[in-house]
């Protein structure tokens, strides 16, 4: 029997959202098969009101366990740092997150906004919203760069916009089932075996890419998004095209591209004017390479892929 | 002699994604006045401004993690009407289908996952459908609550099909859609709706066929549906229905009485060059305002929207249009029953004032006789409202699940019609100018203003189902929808107001969309039971 508490902060509930999509376990199976007591969840809860507040009070007094604190969405500062702009239960949310990171055995934040500020933090930042332990790359956030959680871990980055269902489900299988010990974690506190491969890694449209085939318009099924789109696969770190979403696809298979996510950035270049969905280049060049790889080698490499690029591959070939 | 009004703070009101805040008064155990509080601001449209004319498609649909298809539906339109492009066929057909399955995810994991659970509540244990309930509806554990909540993530992988993932893909793109999809993603799409309606709507929810279910178009048909076979009155629809009578769930949650709907799908072949006014006669489903008390019907127009600030936290002038507004947040959210104490405008129609959001409101509209002879009509919930003496909260709830059912059929119609040679995107040309895109989302009218100036966005304005129906009161003083509903509630236990939930939950508020907690100043004292 493990305790998890889940509360939103300036959220969209989009991670709640995608929990519920899982299968193997399902939302369901955490609780029968795995032990998981879900105290209580913003969407899922039982309680109301006074109840509630009399259970969270028992958390952070000491009284009552919690194992597992899920927390998503940013962390509100606003007005002038008092996160008025986003009271839960009466105080401002900041107060409870801090009491209750502070009891917590494991702390997770789940998606963007929970990990780095994601879409609230983007410029002017309105609600001068942080992550629990990042604001952006910056080390830091709300918890401070040297919070441990009770059991000695920092804060659990599950990034994403939002995350995957089973990269919250395994996640917290892993601790319930007595598993964290596994758990290794990158620079910014990911879990390395879903945030070490890239989001490129088995996309359908790798062969595009290596010919440098590009789909220069959107509605079409040939082609690598990568070289006019904005695809951000390349250089971004997630599992999407080997963990499939919703069992069925991805979007860079369906046609989309990568916004890039899982990675502090997002959105990137703050979504200024000519930036969505369009290739950033200098003199044709991409701005930011795939990972890795620098101008002189992408310029080699391209040029000998345009050369070799067989004919099938302006074709439509079905990629979706 | 009456007793003294007790006043009653519930914070927070879970299960509305995001949490409400409501304050009640309670006289003689019945609600006598209310307030509806959204507490987090969050400035969407305050990021908007200056970005790229597209960032909306990337933002928006992050407003809300259960309604990001309709804001990227309405973001789309949106562009489309601003910058005059033509959106094919095919295009359409499958904004439409993102929609649909979004909406039909959402009917069992609101229903089994939010709404049906407070039927559990140990306040009906002497109901004598509880123990039944408990069997089926207990949190995580009930035979169909873990049916239900399994079976809503299977529409939306229809979703992923078309755009990557569901939630938050931004495939709807002005000039059309990012995807193209192939026979195989038709044929597995059809695939999983009939998985979806054999083993729910029609094993679970229905106990019939849906053929069966369809001829039903008035309240007479309903109730000897009810009582034909074992199999209606069991099934999760039949206990629904049955309990709700028996633990009053149809005498309160009135509101308003006036309703709007934006109208939404618009048809794939008349809605190819899409503009702001040519909108309402393009619709499948058509948009209107029904006045429940007049008993009239009229085509609902986006001029005639309004938002008042005496009561939210703006620091603008009141009772303007969206495109006039300009977004100032008050820096001191100070909680003010008599002043501001809402993130939420309220948003009212220049002539006919608070209207009511969601899946009631369409259908009240759909039972209308206005629009085109060719949209869809559907007289049943219309019907039963006037029988049974206006909305309650068992009727607002029906209202949703019964819409999902043409919502399917509306589904496979964009499955036979794709045309998978034919394209899915025209580029378009950007330029400046205004724009408006509406959808319904399954929680109501949802819309999205933009005005591109100097090839960025001026200014974007979004008017989402919940601000409608949690706004606080108008300039005038009028209630606000739920504040409405919630007026004649009756509250068995207030250490437990289940029925203020009820309430809440039948409105399905977005409140992500604008939402939070509450009363700074009382803190311990809040959700105390006190007598004023």
């Amino acid at each position: 029997m493990a305790n998890l508490l889940w509360l939103q902060g300036g959220a969209c509930s989009g991670n709640t959202m995608s929990f519920l999509n899982a299968e193997e376990p399902s939302a369901c199976d955490l609780v029968t098969d795995f032990g998981i007591n879900i105290l209580w969840h913003p969407s899922l809860g039982m309680e109301l009101g006074d109840n509630l507040q009399k259970l969270l009070k028992a958390l952070t007094s000491g009284e009552m366990p919690l194992d597992i604190f899920v927390f998503e969405g940013t962390v509100v500062n606003a007005p002038d740092g008092t996160g008025e702009w986003n009271r839960f239960a009466g105080r401002p949310m900041k107060a409870w997150v801090a009491e209750l990171a502070k009891v917590a055995n494991f702390t997770v934040a789940i998606g963007d906004c929970a990990t780095w500020g994601g879409i609230p933090a983007t410029a002017p930042n309105p609600s001068e919203s942080e992550g629990l332990q990042f604001l952006k790359r910056n080390h830091g956030g709300f918890l401070g760069k040297d919070y441990k959680s009770k059991a000695g871990l920092p804060v659990i980055n599950v990034p994403g916009c939002p995350a995957h269902p089973d990269w919250i489900t395994q996640i917290v299988v892993a601790v319930a089932t007595g598993r964290a010990g596994d758990l290794t974690l990158d620079e910014f506190q990911r879990p390395k075996t879903f945030f070490t491969s890239f989001t490129q890694t088995g996309c359908t449209r790798n062969m595009h890419f290596a010919y440098k085939v590009s789909a220069t318009e959107f509605g079409q099924r040939k082609g690598c998004l990568f070289y006019d789109l904005g695809c951000r696969g390349p250089m971004t770190h997630s599992p999407c095209n080997r963990i499939l979403w919703n069992r069925q696809s991805s979007k860079t298979r369906s046609g989309m591209p990568c916004l890039g996510c899982t990675e502090p950035e997002f959105p990137f270049f703050e979504l200024m004017p000519g930036t969505v969905f369009k290739t950033q280049t200098v003199m044709g060049v991409p701005k930011d390479m795939p990972s890795g790889v620098d101008k002189a080698g992408y310029i080699k490499l391209t040029t000998a892929a345009k050369a070799a690029s067989p004919a099938w591959a302006e074709e439509d070939i079905f990629v979706v | 002699m009456p007793s003294a009004v007790q006043t009653l703070d519930i914070s927070p009101v879970g299960r509305v994604e995001g949490d409400l805040d409501v304050r009640v008064d309670i006289q003689d155990g019945v609600v006598v006045n209310a307030w509806t509080q959204a507490e987090l601001f969050r400035g969407f449209e305050v990021i908007l401004r200056d970005k790229d004319p597209q960032a909306g498609l990337v933002v928006t649909p992050r407003a809300c993690g259960i309604c990001g298809a309709s804001h990227l539906t309405c973001a789309a339109w949106a562009l489309d009407t601003a910058w005059a492009t033509t959106v094919p066929r095919n295009a359409i057909l499958a904004r439409n289908l993102g929609q649909i399955v979004e909406s039909l995810q959402s009917l069992p994991r609101h229903h089994y996952g939010l709404f049906m659970i407070d039927y559990t509540n140990k306040n009906y244990a002497k109901s004598k459908y509880y123990e039944e309930a408990v069997k089926r509806w207990a949190p995580f554990t009930g035979t169909n609550y873990e049916i239900g909540v399994t079976m809503s993530g299977r529409p939306v992988e229809i979703y992923a099909l078309l755009g990557g993932q569901w939630p938050h893909s931004s495939y709807m793109v002005p000039g059309g859609v990012m995807c193209a999809p192939t026979l195989t993603d038709v044929t597995r799409a059809w695939g999983i709706l009939e998985h979806f309606k054999r083993n729910w709507i029609e094993s679970v929810w229905l106990g019939c066929t849906l053929e069966r279910y369809e001829q039903i178009k008035s309240y007479d048909d309903f109730m000897a549906w009810l009582d034909e076979r074992p199999e209606h009155a069991n099934s999760d629809l039949g206990l629904y229905w049955r309990m709700s009578l028996d633990i009053g769930a149809d005498k309160y949650g009135r509101g308003v009485g006036k309703y709007i709907s934006w109208g939404y799908l618009p048809h794939e072949d008349k809605y190819q060059k899409p503009t702001i006014e040519g909108r309402n006669a393009a619709l499948i489903m058509k948009s209107g305002v029904y006045d429940g008390h007049a008993d009239t019907h009229k085509l609902m127009d986006q001029k005639f929207t309004r938002e008042d600030v005496l009561h939210a936290w703006y620091d603008e002038p009141g009772g303007l249009h969206p495109f006039d507004r300009t977004t100032k947040p008050t820096r001191k959210n100070t909680v003010d029953m008599a002043g501001k104490y809402s993130w939420s405008t309220a948003v009212r129609h220049d002539e006919d004032g608070r209207l009511e959001a969601g899946p009631l409101s369409r259908q009240l509209v759909a039972g209308g006789k206005h629009g085109e002879a060719w949209q869809h009509y559907d007289p049943l919930v219309l019907d039963i409202y006037k029988k049974l003496g206006g909305a309650s909260v068992m009727l607002r709830h029906f209202a949703r699940m019964h819409e999902g059912l043409a919502l399917y059929r509306q589904a496979e119609h964009a499955l036979r019609e794709f045309k998978l040679n034919d394209p899915w995107y025209i580029k378009p040309t950007e330029k400046d100018g205004r724009g408006w895109g509406a959808t319904e989302a399954i929680r109501g009218a949802l819309c999205h203003w933009i005005e591109v100036q100097g090839g960025k966005i001026k200014n974007y304005q979004i008017i989402a189902p919940t601000t409608w129906n949690v706004g606080p009161r108008s300039a005038d003083g009028k209630r606000g929808p739920m504040e409405e509903a919630l007026i004649g509630a009756p509250i068995a236990d207030p250490h437990d107001p289940v029925e203020v939930g009820h309430v809440c939950r039948s409105y399905d508020s977005c409140l992500v969309c604008t939402v939070h907690a509450h009363d700074a100043k009382t803190g311990e004292e809040l959700a105390r039971f006190r007598t004023a």
